[in-house]
């Protein structure tokens, strides 16, 4: 059961990276294009680190579990530390002049 | 004088590709390293050395000279960094302060410069004012990469790592300090003297490790004359041993990357910078 539920999750994960991956080539400027690599860190990552997690976790034991905890905490400071990023390089973007793209 | 530079690192590189010929092609199962080293190390490091980590033993004990002398080629890239950039500072004349009350930037030739207050604040030529998300994170950030360093460098002897991994992460640490918020907030937490000092001591760290085995009259880096000084058995003696030298490798590194940050960043004035 779990099998199938880390699976579900890791096929959303790689859902997310093929969105963020194809919003990267496609998008039309430099900050929807960033928006569209947060989306990668962010979302995509979280299913399918928690996927994998959850699939260590189907065989219960010690070390099963600091493993889990191990990616648990891989998937915390992405959380911390890419939005972060992305705000500095927009915030750069912005400070030396760069338009976001309009449609005229 | 740049041509005769020139043609010695023609020399030099051309000599190192003409030998070049005559080393064992990689991954070649019949050269020496493959036949003789490598196997040798994987059966006997455990019993030698008490180290899991083969890798960890062949880097700071089988081979123990040649690390040595990397960490000592890591504090000569220091000093290089710095006798090439470093201006003193006397020679900056050139400082500009805002004024708190109306937002107003100051430039202030020669050298009178306002007194620290809370009216006059020292900015950057290119000032970007303190983003409160970046430094916020970064200070959470900061302690958690320093405690992972340390974890690295003690933990070496079981998983990958050891002093250069950790000692970089630790070097990076501050220099994460310094780029969130900037130069001088980071130079006054660690200072340049500071740097240089820390390189120095953790080269002589490894090389005091190395020359206190020379004078309790074994081998120099024969880690195993340690084990009266450990009271430990002398296999145990080499474990301690490699994690000394261990020590003094990530201290040298971390110094130097921070030294050399400094210089680099901030084009040799260390007065203002990323």
């Amino acid at each position: 059961m779990t099998v199938y539920i880390s699976g579900l999750l890791i096929v959303g994960g790689l859902f997310f990276f093929l969105i963020g991956s194809i919003g990267m080539i496609r998008l039309p400027d430099f900050y929807s294009r960033l928006h569209a690599a947060g989306i990668i860190d962010t979302m995509g990552l979280l299913l399918s680190m928690s996927g994998l997690a959850l699939l260590i976790l189907s065989d219960f034991n010690l070390g099963n579990i600091l493993s889990a905890l191990k990616i648990i905490l891989i998937v915390v400071f992405i959380y911390l530390t890419s939005p972060t990023a992305t705000h500095a390089i927009v915030d750069a973007g912005i400070r030396a002049g760069l338009k976001p793209w309009s449609k005229k | 004088m740049k041509i005769l530079g020139k043609i010695t690192i023609l020399l030099c590189g051309g000599l190192l590709l003409f030998f070049t010929s005559d080393f064992p092609d990689f991954g070649d199962a019949n050269s020496p390293a493959s036949t003789h080293l490598s196997p040798y190390f994987i059966e006997h490091t455990l019993e030698d050395t008490a180290v899991p980590n083969v890798v960890t033993s062949v880097l700071a004990d089988y081979r123990g000279y040649d690390t040595m002398f990397e960490t000592t080629v890591i504090l000569t890239a220091g000093l290089a960094c710095f006798l090439l950039l470093k201006i003193p500072t006397k020679e900056v004349k050139q400082r500009y302060y805002r004024h708190e009350p109306t937002g107003v930037t100051l430039r202030i030739e020669g050298d009178r410069y306002p007194d620290k207050s809370a009216v006059f604040t020292r900015i950057d030529s290119t000032w970007v004012p303190s983003d409160m998300i970046i430094n916020f994170t970064c200070r959470i950030l900061i302690s958690f990469i320093q405690i992972f360093a340390l974890y690295v460098v003690a933990h070496g002897h079981h998983s990958p790592g050891g002093g250069f991994q950790g000692g970089v992460l630790l070097g990076a640490s501050v220099i994460l300090f310094a780029i969130s918020g900037n130069l001088r907030a980071a130079i006054k937490q660690f200072g340049e003297k500071t740097a240089a000092l820390f390189g120095a001591a953790g080269v002589f760290i490894y090389v005091g490790t190395a020359a206190l085995c020379l004078a309790l009259g074994e081998n120099f880096l024969n880690y195993s004359a340690l084990a009266p000084l450990l009271g430990t058995d002398r296999i145990m003696a080499r474990s301690h041993g490699i994690l000394s030298v261990e020590i003094g490798v990530a201290v040298a590194v971390m110094a130097v990357m921070i030294w050399i940050y400094y210089n680099l960043s901030s084009a040799g004035k260390q007065d203002e910078g990323l």
